[in-house]
């Protein structure tokens, strides 16, 4: 099962990877806003659009993060099924498959629910719903 | 002037709204936690108008429309939600909750002007 060791490792590495990249563009985008603010500019839609998009950004790879973790945690649950009984290693095998198709399809749908307006391909009449 | 609340745990999407209200005629407050600013408004503070984002940690959107539902001086309270979700089951709950509009960013800076105008009926 080293393969699945590798496989945790690179999963591990992606997850800190984007975490980094939240880091960086939030502290990027804090400069700029700061920047506006500081010296009273006032924003089009453009840069509006711009700035908001981080956020965006940064829902989408905490969708994934959590994703990552959830894999991880059910590759770390199998290594220890398997450690202890190799005779349910297969069976365990096929309870892995099955939680990474639920992470992964738990993903996608987060994917699209999170990417805001620029997934719905919406008019800016309908970008605000009164109830 | 009135007073509108801000809930959003993003630090960048509070700045991209407050860059937008400055100009307006209405007194602004900012949280990074709905539990905070749920528990100012206990503690007595009346907003006219709430903006909260959906998905927060600790306590989500939704939860903190329920609760200001259970406050009896935020229980009509006008409240908008502005969020990157767009699951139509969800804003099904928050329609069943009372809540008055949903904007889903990234939004218009215009529109977002007019949505509280017109929620708060100031002056076009």
């Amino acid at each position: 099962m080293l393969i699945l060791k590798s496989v945790d490792d690179l999963l591990e590495h992606i997850r800190d990877v984007q975490e980094s990249v939240i880091e960086l563009s939030t502290d990027s985008l804090m400069k700029m806003s700061n920047f506006i603010e500081k010296n009273h500019l006032e924003i089009d839609e453009e840069i509006s659009t711009s700035l908001q998009y981080q956020d965006i950004i940064t829902q989408q790879l905490n969708a994934s993060i959590e994703a990552i973790n959830s894999m991880r945690k059910s590759i770390d649950i199998f290594l220890h099924a398997q450690k202890s009984d190799e005779n349910l290693a297969n069976d365990s095998l096929k309870k892995l498959q099955v939680k990474f198709t639920a992470t992964l399809k738990e993903a996608k749908e987060k994917r699209s629910r999170f990417s805001g307006k620029s997934a719905q391909n919406s008019s800016d009449s309908d970008e605000i719903e009164f109830f | 002037m009135p007073l509108v609340i801000f809930v959003d745990d993003s630090e960048t999407a509070l700045a991209s709204t407050r860059m937008v209200t400055n100009s307006m005629p209405i007194e602004v407050k900012q949280y990074t936690e709905a539990t905070v600013a749920l528990a100012e408004i206990k503690a007595g503070m009346k907003p006219d108008l709430i903006i909260t984002d959906l998905n927060m940690p600790v306590m989500n959107g939704l939860e903190f429309l329920k609760e200001l539902r259970a406050v009896s001086s935020t229980s009509r309270t006008p409240t908008l939600m502005l969020t990157t979700e767009t699951k139509v089951e969800l804003k099904e709950q928050g329609k069943a909750l009372g809540l008055t509009g949903w904007i889903v960013k990234p939004f218009n800076p215009a529109q977002l002007k007019q949505a509280i105008t017109r929620v708060l009926r100031l002056p076009a």
